[in-house]
């Protein structure tokens, strides 16, 4: 059971971020885009127990580190990722208000998108990384935060099926 | 029972915290097995890239078409009375020609530089949520290319090759607001340093407070210690303001790259350079204004009808 719980996971997870770097990142959105990758891992945390969330945050955090595109050291978004899954996972499992309702976890992803960039920032300024322009970050974070919002409720439903399909859930969303 | 699982997800998210931050000291002491790990996921996903960029092209023609509509109004103008066959030629092949005209551009510039170079398809655009202006190229170690390389496209500089891997590389554009460059301005010399701001602009601050600038000045690279990560003499861009503020201790200018960061197609990186510094036989010659022709009209008076009648 385990096996296949990972098996399923690690595929989707594999094809989204292939997703995200082959033809996601050829796109040039306005104010910095989105992130299908990063939504995928804090929408599959909020439907997950806190110990599948760190452990997929884990997992999607290794594989953001591999990408062509990051700039920071390997660990850096897999730390990242491992505290804030299990963060959202925490404060949404077993509230059902939470997790039932679409808008709050639109809402969450959102807020968790927003804060998953700003610590990333942060970190990354600790470990040495040149920070950009103020006006610039700005522009990123708050332009990535509007397309997460309107990206979230097309993703939700595939997301939620797919999480349906490797845990054996019936989450009524 | 409950207090099990909660200690067994607690220590669980220490145990992966802890070797988040082991990966992160592997890393920043400089480990070479996940230099290698690195370099074989950018490996696997180069095919992955590519065929999205093939997929993708055509719908990026069509929103930059879209989005371009005002400025190439009369070329769809002119276009329209052709013959629709052959605009329908023009349409399937526009990607291509586009290509081969910035190509082409290259290899003027590169040839008048005597510049040794390696051309290379832009096949991915870096995210910016990395807070980064990137893009990646179909070469890599494999055709010569190494870390530091300057690159360039037909208008001038577009950055600096910032990874390498086996088949292809990640380049700093100069966009990218960590980049700076060590330019003079062509026909004075007067040295300064350009920061790229993330936009098409950069911004400038000339070395000398004796020194002026004015609008129009053309900047070429300096060029750095053994040709890398600059080489000298490339065409970086064009002054477009000055700015003449009181008590400021030094001159400094905004600056428009020559490069259009928004249409890479094609780039070229310097894999070697001249010995002698092509000095200023790069910069773009200035536009001269068109002559208005005078017209002198001679006019005689001729007889009135009626005297010629008499």
């Amino acid at each position: 059971m385990l096996l296949r719980r990972f098996g399923i996971t690690s595929t989707i997870f594999l094809l989204f971020f292939i997703g995200q770097e082959a033809f996601v990142n050829q796109l040039s959105f306005p104010a910095g885009g989105f992130s299908i990758f990063l939504i995928l891992t804090l929408l599959w945390a909020a439907l997950s127990t806190p110990e599948v969330a760190a452990a997929v945050g884990f997992g999607a955090g290794i594989l953001l580190d591999l990408s062509p595109s990051t700039n920071g050291p390997l660990g850096h978004w897999t730390l990242i990722l491992v505290l804030l899954s299990y963060a959202i996972s925490f404060f949404s499992y077993g509230d059902e208000n939470m997790r039932g309702n679409p808008l709050s976890l639109i809402l969450m992803v959102t807020l968790a998108e927003v804060i998953v960039l700003v610590s990333y920032l942060v970190t990354g300024f600790l470990l040495g990384i040149t920070a950009t322009s103020f006006a610039q970050t700005l522009t990123t974070i708050i332009g990535s935060a509007a397309w997460t919002m309107v990206v979230t409720p097309l993703l939700l439903p595939a997301v939620a099926w797919l999480h349906d399909l490797a845990f054996d859930s019936r989450m009524r969303i | 029972m409950r207090n099990g699982g909660e200690n067994r997800g607690r220590l669980l998210l220490v145990i992966l915290i802890v070797s988040s931050l082991f990966l992160i000291t592997l890393d920043l002491r400089g480990v070479n097995v996940l230099d290698g790990l690195r370099s074989g996921t950018h490996t696997a996903l180069s095919p992955f890239q590519r065929a999205g960029n093939l997929v993708l092209t055509p719908v990026k023609n069509f929103v930059n078409d879209i989005t371009h509509l005002g400025r190439t109004r009369n070329q769809i103008e002119d276009l329209r009375k052709q013959n629709q066959k052959l605009r329908e030629q023009l349409i399937s092949r526009k990607n291509q020609d586009g290509e081969i005209k910035q190509l082409k551009s290259i290899l003027d510039l590169a040839g008048t530089a005597r510049f040794k170079i390696v051309s290379a398809k832009v096949i991915s655009q870096g995210s910016s949520l990395a807070f980064t202006r990137t893009i990646t190229i179909d070469a890599g170690s494999g055709n010569g290319i190494k870390k530091n390389m300057t690159v360039i496209s037909g208008n001038g500089l577009v950055g600096v090759v910032k990874e390498v891997f086996a088949n292809s590389a990640i380049v700093m554009l100069a966009t990218d607001p960590t980049f700076k460059v060590g330019v003079r301005i062509a026909g004075s010399q007067q040295i300064g340093i350009l920061a790229g701001l993330g936009s098409s602009s950069a911004n400038l601050q000339l070395l000398d407070n004796q020194t002026t600038i004015k609008v129009g000045d053309i900047l070429l690279a300096r060029g750095s210690l053994n040709a890398q990560p600059f080489v000298p003499g490339v065409p970086v861009g064009r002054v477009t303001s000055v700015s003449n503020a009181a008590g400021a201790v030094t001159q400094s200018a905004t600056v428009k790259y020559f490069a259009n960061f928004g249409t890479l197609g094609v780039v070229s990186v310097v894999v070697k350079a001249p010995k002698a510094d092509p000095r200023d036989a790069l910069a773009p010659v200035k536009p001269v204004p068109t002559p208005v022709p005078t017209v002198t009209v001679f006019v005689t008076p001729t007889p009135s009808p009626s005297a010629s009648s008499n």
